[in-house]
């Protein structure tokens, strides 16, 4: 791992922190936050080292952020969103979103379109990431219910 | 009955207004009715209005409407409203009482401004590192990130649209950097306009509107999406006026 890596995880995690402040979570949360976000951008860079596809390691991350976030709002007893939100911080595709832009003001269509497309993949990886995992955990929670009956 | 669902409005109002996604508020005002002894309840929500019908036991129904403007994020309070809804349905807690513990979360302890201007420089500051600036560019959109919530700041108390305070923010901000080019301190922008654009951008914006979409809540997906897409859009033209008045190149 490069050393710009490592600036870029630790640069990731004070993001989240921030966004953490911003959304008005304190205590022991703003602290699994932070440890969110510095693991999410590191597994991501690591991800990188077996595959090369970056919408797939986004898919990969975001499951993971999900799985993470279901265990500490269990443990903390609060919603998911407060967990699954901030962590991903990191991965949201604001880059390419201004590239995006940028190729638009400057007319310059064929490199606009592909940077809008691969920025929608990378939307779409970080939400059909978190939405897997928030479908699979309402249906164990929904079976659970169906037992105690 | 009708002022059970005024009660279960006022949560879902709250809820929305927070941010919360339109799954969780509509299953929250149901489960409310419910609580209380409904017959059948028909809730339809979109981020900007919520309907919900009580059918009662005694045949009589009740509809009521709310219109939502001005969502903020807060997930503490989300928080705090879905432990109240849950209280609610457990304990049947009296409408004093709900009253009361409205009012408690209405009046809890929120980060002053200043956390909030601290947020804003670390945001901006640690993403202008991450997307490869250097640490003067970094120090450089600290300073852009204070100046920003500024002027959101001024924003907020003018009561402008939320699409043009938006404008006017990166706007505002993109002028700081490009003054900071002109007198010398960086040489390209790139890196402290991303940096303090992932403060104003709608990442989170987007994504939570595919995460409706694909959960089967289009309407509300599709309202988001849009939403995204034009705060994007005001962004980046805040940003290209002034890249066009500083004559300066794009990308």
């Amino acid at each position: 791992m490069s050393s710009f890596e490592i600036l870029q995880i630790f640069a990731g995690c004070v993001g989240s922190f921030g966004f953490g402040l911003l959304f008005n979570i304190r205590g022991k949360k703003l602290i699994a936050i932070t440890l969110g976000g510095l693991f999410a951008w590191m597994v991501f860079l690591l991800l990188g080292y077996i595959i090369n596809s970056e919408p797939i390691r986004y898919f990969i991350v975001a499951t993971l952020v999900g799985i993470f976030s279901e265990i500490m709002a269990r443990v903390l007893k609060t919603p998911t969103i407060t967990f699954s939100m901030p962590c991903l911080v990191p991965l949201v595709p604001g880059s390419s979103l201004y590239y995006t832009m940028a190729y638009a003001f400057d007319s310059d269509f064929n490199k606009f379109l592909s940077k809008a497309i691969y920025t929608l993949q990378l939307a779409a990886a970080l939400a059909i990431g978190t939405l897997l995992v928030t479908a699979v955990a309402r249906s164990i929670k929904n079976y659970k219910k169906q037992k105690v009956r | 009955m009708n002022k059970v669902l005024h009660y279960a409005m006022n949560i879902g109002e709250q809820m929305l207004l927070c941010g919360a996604d339109v799954h969780r508020v509509e299953e929250c005002i149901s489960r409310i009715c419910y609580a209380f002894d409904a017959d059948r309840i028909d809730v339809f929500i979109i981020t900007s209005s919520m309907v919900a019908t009580i059918y009662c036991k005694d045949g009589s129904t009740y509809t009521q409407t709310r219109r939502i403007t001005n969502v903020d994020t807060d997930i503490e309070k989300l928080h705090l409203l879905n432990d109240l809804s849950r209280k609610i349905c457990s304990e049947h807690l009296s409408f004093k009482e709900i009253d009361k513990e409205m009012e408690l979360i209405q009046k809890r302890k929120k980060y002053n401004l200043f956390t909030e201007f601290v947020a804003y420089a670390i945001i901006a500051c640690s993403f202008t590192l991450f997307f490869g600036g250097t640490v003067i560019e970094s120090i450089v959109s600290f300073f852009v990130g204070i100046f920003c919530r500024f002027v959101a700041l001024i924003a907020e108390k003018s009561n402008m649209s939320r699409l043009f305070s938006k404008f006017f923010c990166s706007f505002m901000s993109t002028v700081l950097v490009f003054t900071a080019i002109k007198i010398g301190i960086i040489k390209v922008a790139d890196s402290v306009v991303i940096g303090n654009i992932m403060v104003l951008v709608p990442g989170i914006g987007i994504t939570n509107a595919l995460k409706d979409l694909l959960s089967g809540d289009s309407i509300a997906g599709v309202l988001r999406t849009v939403e995204a897409i034009l705060y994007g859009l005001a962004i980046a033209t805040g940003y290209f006026v002034v890249v066009f008045l500083f004559g300066g190149t794009f990308v």
